[in-house]
């Protein structure tokens, strides 16, 4: 009865939020903030659900099969050790929550709420009216939130959340979801009602409420996490995916054994089980489930548009600041990765021809902007020796006429498809690097070009030998190539050591990465995307065991900051900012499609059967394509063709 | 109603406690138990949960690196166990919930007994991990 009062209760909610009668904001504010302790009242607060249990979840087809599939043994994987709780699961995590509050100082209003849990980081609240990030900003486990008052009700919009899981223990959210909380106090008791939605694996947003009360002897502890980088899983493989193969997963339905009298169907959830109306299909009802009608809600995320702005093809480029010299270009779609500094700049891929000029005009503003940003002077007469003067670098900025930034020394490529090497040979000419006879000066058969550098594989794809119709310019080409594990590049460029690391046969034969050592960034190229399957060109040398090699060589080198997120950037392919939880998540998919694809290949089955039995339907809506260039079809086909069985 | 009282009886069910990160009972298959004895190859006293790492054959008598999780600092240091109660090298007898995935070799300390002093862990009243 207390699930009926609830989701009442949520609907009083909607209601009130939905209808516009209500003050934007109350005169005065009630306020949340202190220490608050969760009352163990509601179901799984204490516990979780057993295996298999997603009552009440209006799961669809892809959200049952990943929750079957997906191991709780994910946690002991490296990169998740230290996960904190799923943000749609943390109000239900013990220990209570604390809720700070920062005060603007000039009008006293609350600028931020900050929200803290036993398990969690930090979740600020901003309530100052900024906007939301962009799309290809990273996701972190607490999103990105803002508060506006309804009424007496705090509503807390969240976007830019990490994948995860509804409840411990089984049900998997994707990284669409968003979340909308409402916030209520009534004297000393807070309501939160939580409205989870994520059109990937739910048919309507997934409604829950729980009640905290305030106490002020309650105390949120922090759990301090220092797992290590073994895996939890045991063996020596720190690689190591824990997932269930389709229909392996034997402990679903254990619970049941001792619950018989509980009808199966409704446990494996969906959204016509969890209206009123579905009862009239138990016990032999004269209702079809197929036949019944529920006044389910709709979505209001729409995750295809989502997707296209975290890779906007818009025929612009967009600057994404990093860390230490590093900047992320969205060019067009194609993420590209910028070096900024004192030795002047180093870019990793060139993107598509068409944008060529765009990318030049974008970088060479941001080189101004970083190195001769005009300041003020700081810096006088004899307390200022060689500098002062009418050559002082300060007049430059007072006449408006600084220097200009140091121009373009490297360019890498991290593969040869179009979008990594396309603007090769316009932007390479707009750069210099000292190479030949004249120690230092340009040889003029090379021209005043940068370096270009990549696997010599790539070299190999984009020319010919002699005699023969090279499929690119000559201009074009790579000037640098190597064949090892890895390059370094031969001296400091802005400061930091610069390691190109090859990843053989992944989408292409001369995949790389590239690993910016002080900044903590790593360029990913096409080995990671978070928009498509990973695009496999098995006829140049890519295959899906590369792949998965590929990345978890990025999750050897990269490090979280803390509590699994943060720390090393990657920049993928396309697609937002990512962090080491992001590619772990990737790689996770990745591997159980290969498994998956394998498992039903070693039972003889064709390509077309194994289309058939969608290995990849948990992920399609997330991944997947059914237009385009690079379909789920091309793609499962590029892992069955390549996956290779050892002997 | 019938729909609410599924729902009902299912938070009655699931309502052994469990206070780590991770589920326990999603993590161990619940109704089994292996005995692994072998060396002790590491032991790393830490939170959220201690591991004890101990080279012991499988169930085909093959040599494997197991890891068996154990309690938080708070709940070992409250039973009398310190980081250097165990030893590398130890030879010890552990029981244990064996993981519900094929293929993993971790599993969930019930018991740890090294037959050359006696040390033993859950035999006594609360020695469980929570």
């Amino acid at each position: 009865m207390k699930n009926v009062l609830l989701a009442v209760l949520a609907v009083i909610v909607f209601a009130g939020v939905r209808g516009s009668a209500q003050p934007a904001r109350p005169a005065i504010a009630p306020d949340i903030a202190g220490e608050w302790r969760l009352d163990n009242n509601e179901q799984d607060t204490t516990a979780q659900p057993p295996l298999g249990d997603y009552l009440g979840i209006p799961f669809n087809d892809a959200g049952r099969m990943r929750s079957d599939t997906t191991a709780e043994s994910i946690w002991g994987t490296p990169e998740y050790q230290c996960r904190p709780h799923s943000a749609p699961h943390q109000w239900r995590g013990l220990g209570g929550a604390r809720i700070l509050k920062e005060q603007d100082p000039l009008t006293r209003n609350v600028s931020v709420y900050h929200i803290q849990f036993m398990r969690s980081l930090d979740r600020p609240v901003f309530m100052d009216g900024r906007p939301h990030p962009p799309a290809y900003a990273p996701h972190t486990w607490t999103g990105f939130s803002t508060g506006e008052w309804v009424g007496n009700t705090l509503k807390i919009t969240t976007t830019h959340l990490k994948d995860g899981y509804l409840k411990r223990g089984g049900p998997q959210t994707s990284d669409m979801l968003t979340m909308t909380e409402y916030l209520t106090r009534h004297d000393e008791i807070l309501t939160i009602v939580t409205v989870t939605d994520d059109p990937i694996y739910l048919d309507e947003p997934y409604v829950e409420s729980t009640t905290y009360t305030y106490d002020t002897t309650s105390t949120v502890a922090t759990e301090t996490c220092n797992a290590s980088s073994f895996a939890e899983n045991g063996g020596t493989d720190r690689h190591w995916v824990p997932h269930f193969l389709p229909g392996q997963n034997t402990a679903l339905g254990e619970w049941l054994k001792t619950s018989e009298w509980i009808p199966v169907e409704p446990t494996r959830g969906g959204v016509k089980t969890i209206y009123p109306e579905y009862r009239a299909t138990l016990n032999g009802g004269a209702v079809k489930v197929a036949d019944l009608k529920v006044p389910s809600s709709k979505s209001a995320n729409d995750v295809a548009k989502r997707l296209a702005e975290s890779s906007p093809r818009d025929g612009e480029v967009h600057i994404l600041p990093l860390q230490g010299n590093i900047y992320m270009a969205v060019a067009n779609g194609t993420n590209l990765t910028v070096s900024i500094g004192a030795d002047g700049i180093l870019l990793v891929d060139t993107g598509d021809a068409k944008m060529s000029d765009k990318i030049l005009a974008s970088v060479g503003q941001l080189a101004s902007a970083v190195l001769a940003n005009p300041t003020a002077n700081q810096c006088f007469g004899a307390n200022c020796p060689g500098k002062w003067g009418w050559s002082s670098p300060y007049i430059g900025a007072v006449i408006s006429a600084p220097a200009p930034a140091r121009p373009l020394r490297y360019i890498i490529n991290t593969s040869a498809a179009p979008e990594r090497v396309g603007g090769n040979e316009r932007i390479a000419t707009t750069g210099f690097f000292p190479r030949g006879s004249q120690f230092g000066g340009a040889v003029e058969n090379v021209g005043p070009r940068a370096s270009v550098i990549a696997h010599e594989e790539v070299l190999n794809r984009m020319s010919a030998p002699a005699g023969k119709a090279s499929p690119m310019p000559t201009a074009s080409w790579p000037t640098d190539t190597y064949f090892d594990e890895f390059h370094k590049l031969p001296e400091y460029v802005n400061g930091e050591a610069v390691i190109v690391y090859h990843a053989p046969n992944a989408t292409t034969d001369g995949d790389s990465f590239v690993f910016f050592r002080h900044s903590e960034v790593i360029a990913a190229g096409n080995l990671f995307s978070t928009v498509s399957y990973p695009v496999i060109e098995v006829d140049k040398g890519g295959t899906i065991d590369g792949v998965i090699g590929g990345l978890n060589k990025i999750l050897d080198i990269a490090v979280a900051e803390y509590r699994a997120q943060g720390g090393t950037w990657i920049v993928p392919g396309r697609g937002r900012l990512s962090d080491t939880a992001d590619v772990a998540a990737y790689r996770n998919m990745v591997t159980m499609i290969r498994d998956r694809v394998k498992d039903l290949k070693r039972k003889g089955m064709t390509l077309a059967q194994v289309k058939a039995a969608k290995p990849t339907m948990d992920f399609d809506g997330r991944y997947g394509s059914t237009t385009g260039a690079w379909t789920t079809d091309m793609f499962v086909e590029a892992v069955y063709s390549s996956i290779q069985e050892k002997k | 109603m019938r729909t609410f009282l599924l729902v009902i009886g299912v938070a009655l069910i699931a309502s052994t406690a469990a206070y780590a990160h991770h589920s326990y009972a999603a993590t161990y298959d619940v109704t089994k138990e292996v005995k692994l004895e072998g060396k002790l190859v590491q032991f790393v006293m830490r939170n959220p949960h201690s591991f004890v790492h101990m080279e012991a054959p499988d169930e085909h008598g093959e040599m494997k690196r197991w890891a068996v999780e154990w309690g938080g600092t708070t709940q070992l240091g409250a039973q009398g166990v310190k980081r250097e109660s165990l030893k590398v090298g130890d030879e010890i007898t552990v029981t244990a919930r064996p993981s519900r995935v094929p293929g993993e070799y971790r599993a969930l300390m019930l018991s740890l007994r090294r037959p050359l002093d006696g040390f033993t862990w859950g035999t006594r009243s609360g020695e469980a991990v929570d």
